[in-house]
């Protein structure tokens, strides 16, 4: 409310402004239009009175001076032709003195201090030193920063700088610099002098003015930048120590950061190079309040990107040791600003990183440097709480990373993993998976157990529990794509020598142990497939291994044996289960007869003392009656126990039809293909008159329960079983067997009590057709399927 | 009397940081250029005598800081603009995307009477750069935005080797010409005679 009345104020203030210099002007027009210097002297003094006002707020001053500005391109024309005609510029100068109040009189000296200088009647320098020393009558900060920047105006393409026409003898060239260094400080003492006025409870309000009164200052900054003879030399002995002079003497933290800034971006990288201790000394002197962290970012970000613009300038970078300069102002402001948050302090480590990254990639040590004061400035602290601060550590983490595309790089880094365990367990996690993520993008192949222990030294955070960390605030989601990552990660480590891949896995598995019941299931598996892998690779190899090499088969199911122990016991036995499996029939395939044995005698175990749910079960049995079929290493006697037990398990299931199914299946388990040892009809024949009692008493249940309908499909499963061995050339599967059963399904499928189950009538149907067509085919089949009637 | 206004004809170069505003306005004022990057802050303007049907103007070419922070004192210097010069980096996509920005804040800010037809000049820098190897926005492109906003006239420039930079502030001045007078013709409905009392009411103020 307050400000909106503020505001509409201003509004009228700045319109009877307008108004009034509009009225003078139009006077002062008319007077030079009739060549009446007297009154277009008066009208125009009149004119810039409106300036003296001090109830405008910056911006709004600034458009009353714009106008008043443009006026007075035309009182200058209007001089610059009366010298032309003979009018003496010395007269005029004076003239104009006797304007009655300061400030437009000075403005009005400027205006023809400008002509006078384009006359040459008068060194530039003098006229120049007149003028900026007159100037000092105006002490109100507003209207006199504006006049300053006038006179800074008009001066500036007449300036006795080298080159200029303007130029004079030696030392002229140093009054120019000299010139717009005093315009400079006596701007930016009056600036600065701006908080101490008014009211307190104004100083936010008159602050926010004075920061939009900074432009008025840092301009002369420009200025001088643009000197052709502020050359390396005069920068560096006159311009920057004087600058540098005002911005620490002034004590005021507004000014001190603004300026800073100014110098950074005004001046060219090359000076900047060659000053840095200069342009650095002065950081620590600056106040506590002053953003440092922005003022130094951005030098660092100035002079990095110059380094990357040209590989010529890298010399330069050495021979001043910018790198080492950086490293110590960084640390000698961190110091003198004990106040500063936690996060300036690494947000300055950040910019540091990120310039020695680009400007000397090849420096790891450099690198590793900055990791180490940043672990300096965080040790002796409680893991850090502060979200910005942590942000910050990430990025600074992560910058190598990004550089190097490469982890095997920041491994080497021995403060690396020092910045990282003073972050918050979340964080760290965080960062964990940044660093997985790059593995996984780069496709980095990590290659020795030593880097695999500092790897997962690293990313220990998703590894094992830390101390504190509460599980159960873990979100689920979360917690699955990091152990997944971690998982993928595994299958990332690699070594072509398998003595050295081994222990790549046993260092894996020494971590990975470590994880709890809710990480091994994710994590034992590819640890197991990545060491079956080496098993095959052994494998292939073979033949020049003799049992006492460092890397045997034989060890390496040992390892997996007890891994996948650790499993089981967490109780996850199912996935235990498959990898037992798994693991036998990779035994199979190395012909290691008792180790395959071992491990079904340990899924076994596993199905009969965890497995409890029947549909795991169901699926188990399946498994198991599928690996068993395939393995081939084991002697009769193994076999027969093996098999039994699983046509057991297969009988003792909890429903009729998974048992039945089971049963069949078993009947496989005695009749191998590619193994002439194993084909014992009669052992078929029994499976599957034993899988038939079972149907039958599995549709006599459902008669009773439901009244009717019966499982017919399985009847139908076990036909294709029958046909199965029966092409098979199994001399207990006759034609006969086969007719009655065929009969029975007929008898099944047209009974009256039987709702006609349409799936199973198409199966049983194309179960027909298949063996009208094998009669059709003829030949040695089509003739033993001829007694088959259907 | 117009006619000494119309001898000075006001410019202003408007642009991201770094496309070589102050640059263009070196090589075409000074003849100069340096390959250093020295910020500019604030608004500032040079001069530059030209020619044009046997008469003579003065160019004021306004240059300002393409960076945000350091234009803290607005932009009223926009006022009684004859012409609006619009830069962008041929091998900068943003400087170029930007031009809309900078032309609307202009039209906004300087409201002159006829924004539909107030005379801007589009210049594309650098096109020496890696000999025009590196460059992403492509004339045609910028043609045709030009094009859209009311055929604006476009050039390709170099402040560095000094392409085109002649010929471009030539048209920017002869189409600074065209622009009717913006100024408010001012009539004081009494004739103050002695001019007096009115800065009395300014108050505040010591000096
Ligand atoms: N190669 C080449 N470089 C140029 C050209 N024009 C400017 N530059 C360079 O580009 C950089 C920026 O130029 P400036 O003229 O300072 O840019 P600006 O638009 O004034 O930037 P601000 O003042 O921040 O708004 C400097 O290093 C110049 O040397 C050009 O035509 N060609
Ligand atoms: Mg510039």
């Amino acid at each position: 409310m307050l400000a909106e009345v503020g505001r509409e104020d201003e509004e009228k203030w700045l319109a009877e402004g307008i108004a009034g210099l509009q009225q003078n002007a139009y006077y002062m027009g008319r007077a030079l239009d009739t060549n009446n210097l007297r009154d277009a002297l008066k009208y125009s003094a009149q004119m810039l009175s409106e300036l003296r006002t001090s109830k405008l707020s910056p911006h709004k001053y600034y458009e009353l001076y714009m106008r008043a500005f443009d006026e007075l391109r035309k009182l200058e024309m209007y001089f610059k032709e009366e010298t032309r005609r003979g009018v003496s510029i010395t007269d005029l100068y004076e003239l104009v003195q006797h304007a009655g109040n300061v400030l437009p009189r000075l403005y009005l000296l400027c205006t023809v201090g400008s002509v006078y200088i384009t006359s040459k009647e008068a060194p530039a320098k003098d006229v120049l030193k007149d003028l900026v020393e007159m100037c000092r009558a105006i002490q109100n900060p507003v209207s006199g920063l504006f006049l300053r920047s006038y006179l800074s105006q008009i001066s500036r393409d007449k300036l006795p700088d080298i080159g200029s026409e303007y130029e004079g003898d030696a030392d002229s060239v140093i009054d120019a610099v000299d010139f717009v260094l005093q315009n400079f400080t006596e701007m930016n003492k009056l600036w600065v002098r701006m908080q101490y006025q008014g009211h307190v409870h104004e100083r936010e309000k008159r602050e926010k003015e004075r920061n939009e009164l900074r432009d008025l200052v840092g301009k002369n900054l420009h200025v001088l930048s643009q000197l052709e003879s502020v050359d390396l030399v005069m920068y560096k002995e006159t311009v920057l120590p004087r600058i540098l002079e005002q911005v620490v003497n002034c004590k005021d933290d507004l000014a001190q950061y603004y300026l800073m800034d100014c110098i950074i971006q005004v001046f060219p990288d090359e000076y900047h190079l060659q000053t840095l201790e200069t342009l650095l000394g002065a950081c620590p002197q600056l106040q506590p309040t002053v953003d440092i962290k922005t003022v130094l970012g951005r030098l660092m970000d100035r002079l990095s990107n110059y380094a990357a613009s040209s590989g010529e300038v890298l010399p330069e970078f050495l021979q001043v040791e910018a790198f080492s300069k950086l490293s110590t102002a960084i640390g000698k402001v961190i110091e003198a600003q004990v106040d500063m948050p936690i996060v300036g302090a690494i947000t300055l480590y950040v910019s540091l990183l990120t310039f020695t990254l680009r400007v000397h990639p090849d420096r790891l040590d450099y690198v590793d440097q900055v990791l180490g004061a940043c672990v300096k400035k965080l040790s002796g602290k409680a893991k850090l709480e502060d979200s910005k601060a942590t942000k910050q550590i990430v990025a600074l983490l992560s910058a190598p990373l990004e550089k190097y595309n490469d982890i095997v790089t920041a491994l080497k880094l021995p403060n690396y993993p020092r910045v990282m365990d003073h972050l918050d367990n979340e964080t760290n996690k965080i960062m964990a998976v940044v660093i997985i993520q790059s593995i996984m993008k780069n496709n980095t192949c990590i290659s020795t157990a030593d880097k695999v222990e500092a790897l997962f030294e690293l990313i220990k955070g998703l590894i094992r529990d830390t101390d504190g960390g509460a599980f159960d605030e873990v979100d689920e989601e979360d917690f699955k794509e990091e152990q997944n990552s971690v998982a993928r990660l595994i299958h990332m480590l690699h070594n072509d020598d398998p003595a050295e891949m081994l222990q790549i896995i046993s260092t894996v598995r020494k971590h990975i142990l470590l994880g709890g019941s809710k990480r091994l299931p994710f994590t034992v598996p590819p640890l197991i497939f990545s060491a079956l892998k080496l098993v095959r690779r052994l494998q292939i190899q073979a033949g020049d291994v003799g049992e006492d090499a460092p890397t045997t088969p034989k060890k390496i199911f040992l390892i997996l044996n007890q891994t996948i122990e650790a499993l089981s016991a967490v109780p996850s036995p199912e996935l235990a289960l498959r990898l037992y499996l798994q693991c036998a029939e990779a035994a199979n395939d190395c012909d290691l007869e008792p180790v395959a044995y071992e491990f079904f005698t340990q899924a076994f175990i596993l199905y009969e003392e965890e497995v409890a749910d029947s549909k795991a079960q169901v699926t188990a049995i399946h498994l198991i009656i599928g690996t068993l079929q395939r393995m081939n290493v084991f002697g009769v006697e193994n076999r027969d126990t093996l098999t039994h037990k699983a046509t057991g398990y297969s009988a003792k299931l909890l429903k009729k039809p998974d048992q039945c199914r089971a049963v069949y299946a078993c009947s496989h388990l005695f009749s191998v293909d590619d193994q002439d040892g194993i084909k014992d009809g009669e052992r078929v024949l029994l499976c599957l008159k034993r899988a038939l009692r079972i149907a039958n008493a599995a549709q006599q249940m459902a008669n009773v329960t439901r009244g009717g309908s019966g499982p017919v499909t399985l009847f139908i499963e076990i036909l294709n079983k029958y046909l199965y061995f029966f092409e098979n050339g199994n001399p207990q599967i006759t034609s006969s067997v086969i007719q009655d059963l065929i009969e029975l399904i007929m008898t099944e499928t047209q009974s009256e009590s039987t709702a006609a189950d349409p799936s199973a009538i198409a199966f049983f149907n194309s179960t027909q057709r298949y063996i009208r067509f094998q009669k059709q085919k003829g030949g040695a089949l089509g003739e033993k399927y001829e007694p088959i009637r259907v | 009397m117009a006619s000494r206004r119309r001898m000075l004809l006001k410019v202003i170069i408007l642009g991201d940081s770094g496309v070589g505003k102050t640059s263009l306005m070196n090589q075409y004022v000074n003849r100069k250029f340096s390959n250093q990057y020295k910020a500019t802050i604030g608004a500032d303007f040079l001069t530059k005598e030209v020619q044009f049907e046997d008469r003579l103007f003065t160019l004021q070419i306004w240059d300002t800081a393409g960076q945000e922070r350091f234009q803290s004192l607005g932009v009223a210097f926009y006022r009684g603009a004859d012409c609006c010069v619009l830069v962008y980096d041929v091998n900068v996509a943003k400087s170029f995307d930007n031009l809309n920005n900078w032309r609307e804040e202009f039209l906004v800010q300087a409201s002159p009477s006829d924004p539909e037809n107030f005379p801007f000049v589009v210049l594309g820098n650098k096109v020496d750069v890696e000999g025009g190897n590196s460059r992403v926005v492509s004339e045609k492109k910028a043609k045709a935005w030009c094009a859209s906003k009311g055929n604006i006239p476009y050039f390709e420039t170099s402040a560095k080797e000094g392409i085109n930079v002649e010929a471009a502030f030539q048209c920017i001045a002869q189409n600074a010409l065209k622009t009717e007078p913006e100024e408010e013709i001012y009539f004081p409905d009494t004739i103050d005679v002695a001019g007096s009392g009115r800065h009395q009411r300014s108050s505040g103020c010591e000096c």
